[in-house]
């Protein structure tokens, strides 16, 4: 094995070796997740070497540099004021889903006028309509962090790989018997995993078009996946109460997670895919550990159901979106409430931190998006100006540009 | 009503839930309708650019209304909302005669709209309270309604405004789904 180089990676803080073996480039990374700027670099750098045999002496200093950037750009606490940059009049007809390239230089939209648009997003020009779908266009992703290809699911029972430089597409892959309504490329981009109304999960190869593997099981719909953060693994949540761990490569059944009372509205993966966090229209939060597929912990407090739930970046916290209006943030580790997030007046369909873990954002019913100090709970900003109700929502990577999608058939560009 | 809810709307619906689509041209009243059977305030209602749902209570069913928008350029996409339709509600604005033709013309290709055949059609002849409204039986003329042989259907006349008639026909509504599922 030999060291080629160092990539920094800042949220979550971690440093990745790209390294040769037998002639072949591989990676691996070092996960700096409990990286403070307080912390002391010495025993940091220390504990690296001591469990990285490819950390030799010679790279100890070069491995110091990189810990203290990271420090730095943690301590970075800039406080960021968001206006509106620009209304794009996006689609004729209501959007659905909105999400951000890896270098938050374009994203796209879904919408029920059957077509998904790509956007720049420094200018909020358009760069590309891609059409084709024959009803409402509803889960759309990048192939992060890649950027080069979009795959969108549609209402009309099939997902479409697309080129994002031409806007052409490469793939129709149909097989699912009902409506796509959750899907996204695994990590190396080499598999897509579809989510459908038919009650089955499908995973297909990118390259060839084709469907690979389907995970059946499920009694009712599913309505979120997530793939682990090796792909090795996809968890799936239905309407049929539960959530399922299946292995990637196999297609098998490894868990079932079993003991919420009522449909689940999100399921997902902390960071190193050891806790799985669900929400569900029971009104609670459940978190399991991932090895057992045992339940280690039941959010309660929200009055109504429980519409999403995300992890920071680090996956050392936890946060909650009710139909009753509020959200909540919780420490994932010791389940403590951290925080309430009051003030909406309606409910609150999205959640999500800025990858920096400093601001929470959240889209309602109430046509605001709001942002949210997570330590104290404190509303920072409340995004008006949608004449509609908002139904998605997304930080970009650095933290300082959100976009809005919404039933009044626009997107908001907010920096 | 975020996204979620939307998708839990998708479903085939249970026995005592019926999905009913609301459908006619731009400035109908399908919005004051919906508003009207919520009981909410009718007062200031704009164009629809995409679509509303409301859930009622009535005679213990839980009817979740889908109006969608009318105008022209987003007729194409009515197709959007057709699946596990239970029931059609077609609104026509009666005192708008110089369309007539066109909305006839709307009804029939939705009457020849595959994943719709057999649905049954309510028709509401709208706006009744305005002095030019055609009465509903000249409707029914114009628009050939006895010609529909493959489905229940009925005409009500009302005025969404008042509210008068609306209940009529809600009834109606009610008792054919009760006796379709049935």
């Amino acid at each position: 094995m030999k060291l080629k180089r160092f990539l920094l990676r800042y949220y979550p803080p971690g440093i990745i070796l790209e390294y040769e073996q037998g002639g072949l480039l591989k990676t691996k990374s070092i996960d700096l997740l409990d990286l403070r700027p307080e912390t002391d670099t010495d025993l940091v750098v220390e504990e690296i070497a001591r469990k990285e045999q490819l950390i030799t002496s010679s790279k100890i200093d070069q491995v110091r540099k990189l810990v203290q950037r990271l420090q730095e750009k943690i301590g970075q606490k800039d406080e960021h004021h968001f206006y509106l940059f620009k209304v794009l009049r996006a689609h004729i007809l209501p959007l659905t889903n909105v999400a951000f390239n890896k270098s938050g230089s374009s994203f796209i939209t879904g919408s029920y006028d059957r077509t998904c648009k790509i956007w720049d997003t420094s200018s909020g020009e358009e760069m590309h309509t891609l059409e084709g779908h024959r009803n409402v266009v509803y889960a759309i992703a990048f192939n992060n962090p890649f950027g080069d290809k979009i795959i969108t699911g549609s209402f009309d029972k099939t997902c479409k790989l697309w080129d994002v430089k031409e806007g052409k597409c490469y793939h129709t892959m149909r097989g699912h018997t009902a409506e796509i309504v959750c899907l996204n490329f695994n990590p190396a981009s080499t598999l897509v995993a579809t989510g459908s109304m038919d009650t089955t999960c499908k995973l297909w190869d990118v390259e060839k078009g084709v469907e690979t593997v389907s995970l059946g099981g499920h009694t009712a719909e599913i309505i979120s996946l997530s793939f682990s953060s090796s792909g090795s693994e996809i968890i799936t949540g239905s309407f049929d109460h539960t959530v399922v761990l299946w292995d990637v490569r196999s297609g098998k059944r490894i868990q079932s997670l079993v003991g919420h009372k009522a449909e689940i509205s999100s399921a997902q993966f902390n960071w190193d895919c050891s806790l799985i966090a669900t929400g569900s229209m029971d009104k609670t939060c459940k978190l399991w550990d991932v090895g057992s597929g045992r339940c280690i912990g039941t959010l309660k407090g929200h009055e109504d159901e429980v519409l999403d739930v995300a992890f920071d970046y680090t996956g050392q916290m936890l946060l909650t979106a009710s139909a009753d209006g509020t959200a909540r943030c919780y420490n994932a580790v010791t389940h403590n409430l951290v925080s309430k997030l009051e003030g909406h007046e309606g409910e609150i369909s999205k959640i999500t931190f800025n990858p920096q873990g400093t601001y929470v954002l959240t889209a309602s019913a109430d046509k605001t998006a709001r942002l949210w100090d997570p330590e104290t709970g404190n509303c920072k900003q409340v995004l008006e100006g949608h004449t509609d109700e908002i139904f998605s929502c997304a930080f970009n990577y650095e933290g300082n540009t959100i976009i809005t999608g919404s039933k009044d058939n626009t997107c908001r560009i907010w920096r | 009503m975020g996204l979620l809810a939307l998708l839990r709307k998708l479903k085939s619906s249970p026995d005592k839930e019926l999905r009913i689509l609301l459908l006619g041209l731009d400035n109908a009243g399908k919005t004051t309708l919906l508003k009207q059977l919520a009981s909410e305030d009718v007062s200031h209602i704009t164009p629809t650019q995409g679509f509303n749902i409301k859930s009622v209570q009535s005679s213990g069913f839980k009817l979740n209304v889908w109006d969608i928008g009318g105008q022209r350029r987003i007729r194409p996409y009515w197709k959007n909302y057709f699946e596990n339709t239970d029931l059609l509600i077609y609104v026509i604005d009666s005192a708008d005669r110089k369309r007539l033709e066109e909305t006839g013309e709307e009804l029939r290709e939705l009457l020849e709209e595959e994943k719709l055949a057999g649905v049954p059609v309510m028709i509401f002849a709208n706006k009744q309270d305005l002095v030019n409204a055609c009465a509903a039986h000249e409707i029914a003329e114009g628009l050939n309604l006895n010609s529909i042989r493959d489905r229940e259907w009925r005409i009500q006349p009302c005025s969404a405004i008042s509210g008068e008639g609306v209940r009529d026909g809600i009834e109606w509504v009610i008792k054919t789904c009760n006796s379709k599922k049935k």
